[in-house]
């Protein structure tokens, strides 16, 4: 999938990737590609600007946290993260299902 | 471990991105610190995924530069990185430009209060727009007053558009830096009214000024425009750097 096809919709999988507990910037992209089953393969950077912007929004909390001499920005869910994430859902679910509705293929009236 | 060649590799294309970010050294660091140990842990997968022995010190050499450079090229392209993070790092510098013009304002303005009340000029409490000798109140405390309000008031505007209510609002990144270059260089503007009716009053009787309240005042308000000047253009020049934003 081509990583414009996702724009608009990151920030709601970010927060969603996020919703069982921290990561860091790495498990996060990891959780992505498998939790779509390999679809969303975005350049890797680009999810490190994402999750700032997040944090700035107060979705999420970043902490740096360090282990084998690596420093890593840890992230984690704040309420304000999780009431967006349930309203990203709500409207996702609407959206595709009046896409759904339109794209499936309709059948037509038999004419004689 | 990466290995030499592979952490060259890595502080290479880090020094790329970092030579185009725009905003506060701080900043910046933070930023390359949270993609270093990213860019780190990607290589480490490649090279777990690709490598499982290594005969001789050149093949570990060879995996770990080619872990590295398959992982710098999964990470992107440093220019697209350093532009993606423009937007945020404008918006932090721009706060801290406006928080800091809010903190200091009224302390300068304490300052030049205290030296007003402690010298004898006409009046005992004559604020400076006011001494004697000096320049007609009415032609310094407009341009004084107008120059103090559109400090505060950009000054405000910004912390209120680069906090929480980013969520809110239009995505505008060259705003920010712009209202707090308008703080900044309106602080500026109302030191160089203050050095006028000071100088105007030195002119006339420079004995009427305690010296030391006014010396005092004089510092502060040199330190400050000095330093909200640079942090005006500073905040013009991350705004131009947000050109194709």
């Amino acid at each position: 999938m081509r990583p414009e096809a996702l724009k608009g919709h990151l920030d709601g999988m970010l927060l969603a990737v996020l919703e069982p507990g921290p990561r860091h910037g790495y498990a996060i992209m990891e959780a992505l590609r498998a939790g779509s089953d390999g679809q969303f393969d975005l350049p890797t950077g680009t999810i490190y600007p994402a999750l700032r912007r997040l944090e700035r929004a107060g979705l999420v909390a970043g902490t740096w946290s360090e282990a084998g001499g690596r420093r890593r920005r840890v992230y984690e869910l704040t309420p304000a993260g999780r009431h967006t994430l349930d309203a990203e859902r709500g409207s996702w679910r609407q959206f595709s299902a009046a896409v759904t509705a339109m794209l499936e293929p309709v059948p037509r009236p038999v004419t004689s | 471990m990466t290995g030499a060649p592979g952490r060259q590799l890595v502080e290479d294309y880090l020094a790329e991105v970092a030579a185009r970010l725009p905003g506060p050294a701080r900043e910046r660091a933070s930023i390359l610190a949270e993609l270093r140990g990213g860019l780190l842990d990607t290589v480490d997968a490649y090279r777990d995924a690709g490598v499982s022995a290594a005969d001789t010190a050149d093949t570990a050499h060879a995996a770990a530069a080619a872990a590295a450079a398959a992982a710098i090229e999964e990470f992107g392209d440093p220019g697209l990185i350093a532009a993606a993070f423009g937007p945020g790092l404008a918006l932090g510098q721009a706060r801290r430009v406006a928080l800091t013009l809010l903190v200091t304002g009224p302390l300068v303005g304490l300052l030049w209060a205290t030296a007003a009340t402690a010298s004898h000029i006409g009046s005992r409490h004559a604020p400076p727009w006011q001494w004697v000798g000096a320049l007609p109140g009415s032609l310094m405390v407009f341009p004084l007053a107008a120059a103090i309000a559109i400090a505060v008031w950009t000054a405000l505007f910004t912390i209120a558009a680069t906090g929480r209510a980013t969520r809110w609002l239009p995505d505008r990144p060259r705003l920010a830096p712009g209202t707090a270059a308008v703080a900044g260089f309106g602080a500026a503007g109302a030191d160089v009214a203050l050095f006028v009716l000071l100088a105007s009053q030195l002119t006339v009787a420079p004995g009427a000024l305690a010296a030391a309240p006014t010396a005092a005042a004089a510092v502060a308000s040199a330190t400050r425009l000095f330093l909200a000047g640079r942090a005006a253009c500073r905040c013009l020049t991350t705004r131009a750097a947000l050109a194709g934003h």
